[in-house]
C-alpha cells in the first residue's frame, strides 16, 4: 500500500483561484468585446486563453499601461466594450491616463488588476493587512482617486465582475476588480 | 524652407473625408482655428496619449481613416506605443507628427530631448510601421499627400514645423488653464460617438 500522496503548498491555496475560463465567460456575459493590455503574472493563465485567439475577445497588446488605457478610451470613443487587464504596479504607472480619460473625461474603464507580489500567507486575509506595499496600496489609492473596486478573491466572488463592469457604465467613469491570488489553469 | 503647422492642418483637413482625427499639442491648436470637424477629438490635456487614443479608434473603424496629429515631445512621452501600433497592424491608421523640436512652442520654447537628432521616421520604420516617411515643406506635403493616403499603413509621416516665438516673459508672466481644458476630451468622445452612432451603448 503506497502512502496517500501529499497535496503540494502551491496547491493549497488554489482555493483562492478563479478559473480563466470562468473569467472569460463574464466577460462574455457582460458583453466585453476587446481587451487591452500589459500582462499581469498573476492572470498568465487568463492571458493564455486570450492569446489563444478562441475566446472570441480580441485583445490589444500595449508596451505601457497608459497605453492600454489610452486605447482602451479610443475604443470606447468607438463603440466598443472594453476590458484594461494590468497588474498593481502598472495601474500606479498609468495613473495619469486613468485621471485624463477615466476621471476628467467620464469615460467608464473596467480595470482587471492582479495583486502581484501578495504573500500567501495573506490569502484569506484584508489585502490593506498585507506586508508589501505593493499590494496593501492599491485599495486606498483607488478609494483616494475615487475609483470603486470590487475583490476577486475566489470563485465566490464571480459575480463581482459584472457588478465592476456595471458599475463602470452606471457612473461613467473608472472601476476596478481587484485579482487576489493567480488565476486558475 | 519648412512649413507651418496651420497650413499643414489646413491641406491635411482637405484630404480627410470621413476620417477620424485625433489631435494633440500645437496640430490641436492649430485645428481649432479651421471649422468644427465633429469626428475630431482633443488629446488634452494627456501629453502623449494621442497616438494610442487613435490606435484604438481605428481599430473600432477598420473601415474608416483615423488621422493622430501628435507632437514630437508628446510621441518621445510614450515612444513605445510605435511598437503598440505596429503589432496591431491597423491598415487605416495615418500617424503625423507635427516636429517643432521644440516643447511649449509659442509659450516657453524649451528644447526637446534628441531634438534634430533623434530620427523618428527610422524609429517608426525599426517598429514595424508599413510605411515610414519625413516631409519638410508645405508643397512635398501636397504632392506626397495622396500617395501617403492611398498607400501602405500603418502609415508615420514626420512633419518637420516652425515655431512661434516664446510668448511668457516678464510681460506675461502665467497664463491659467480653462476649465474647457478638462471636459474638453470627454466631450468630443461622445460628440464622436453620437455622429458614429455608438450611443446605443451606453444606454445599455
Amino acid at each position: 500500500m503506497s502512502a496517500p500522496e501529499k497535496e503540494s503548498p502551491m496547491k493549497q491555496f488554489s482555493k483562492y483561484s478563479v478559473p480563466a475560463q470562468a473569467m472569460i465567460d463574464a466577460f462574455k456575459r457582460c458583453g466585453i468585446e476587446y481587451v487591452t493590455t500589459v500582462p499581469d503574472m498573476v492572470q498568465i493563465a487568463l492571458h493564455q486563453i486570450l492569446d489563444g485567439g478562441e475566446s472570441g475577445l480580441r485583445v490589444v497588446h500595449c508596451t505601457t499601461e497608459d497605453q492600454a488605457i489610452e486605447v482602451a478610451g479610443g475604443l470606447y470613443a468607438g463603440g466598443k466594450k472594453v476590458a484594461v487587464i494590468v497588474q498593481n504596479q502598472g495601474f500606479y504607472a498609468g495613473i495619469n491616463s486613468l485621471r485624463a480619460l477615466g476621471l476628467d473625461s467620464k469615460v467608464p474603464l473596467f480595470f482587471v488588476i492582479g495583486q502581484f507580489g501578495r504573500e500567501f500567507s495573506n490569502l484569506g486575509s484584508d489585502p490593506r493587512d498585507s506586508k508589501r506595499r505593493v499590494v496593501f496600496l492599491l485599495e486606498p489609492l483607488l478609494e483616494t482617486l475615487g475609483v470603486p473596486s470590487w475583490r476577486l478573491e475566489g470563485p465566490d466572488d464571480l459575480p463581482n465582475i459584472e457588478a465592476a463592469w456595471q458599475a463602470s457604465r452606471d457612473r461613467s467613469g473608472p472601476t476596478a476588480l481587484i485579482v487576489g491570488h493567480f488565476v486558475g489553469w | 524652407m519648412t512649413m507651418k503647422t496651420l497650413d499643414a492642418c489646413k491641406l491635411l483637413d482637405t484630404h480627410r473625408g470621413d476620417a477620424i482625427v485625433v489631435c494633440t499639442m500645437g496640430a490641436m491648436n492649430a485645428l481649432d482655428k479651421l471649422p468644427v470637424n465633429p469626428l475630431a477629438m482633443a488629446c488634452v490635456p494627456l501629453m502623449g496619449g494621442a497616438a494610442s487614443i487613435g490606435l484604438g479608434l481605428a481599430l473600432a473603424w477598420p473601415e474608416r481613416k483615423v488621422f493622430v496629429f501628435d507632437g514630437d515631445a508628446s510621441l518621445l512621452m510614450e515612444l513605445g506605443g510605435l511598437v503598440s501600433i505596429a503589432h496591431a497592424k491597423p491598415k487605416n491608421l495615418f500617424h503625423f507628427v507635427f516636429n517643432n523640436s521644440i516643447q511649449f512652442a509659442g509659450l516657453g520654447n524649451l528644447d526637446t530631448p534628441g531634438a534634430r537628432r533623434a530620427d523618428m521616421v527610422a524609429m517608426a520604420s525599426a517598429c514595424g510601421f508599413d510605411s515610414s516617411q519625413r516631409i519638410t515643406n508645405l508643397e512635398d506635403l501636397e504632392a506626397r499627400l495622396p500617395s501617403v493616403l492611398n498607400g501602405p499603413a500603418p502609415s508615420f509621416v514626420e512633419l518637420v514645423v516652425e515655431y512661434d516665438n516664446p510668448s511668457l516673459g516678464i510681460e506675461n508672466p502665467a497664463v491659467e488653464m480653462t476649465d474647457e481644458r478638462f471636459s474638453r476630451m470627454g466631450d468630443e468622445i461622445r460628440r464622436i460617438r453620437r455622429h458614429l452612432g455608438c450611443d446605443a451603448e451606453i444606454r445599455s
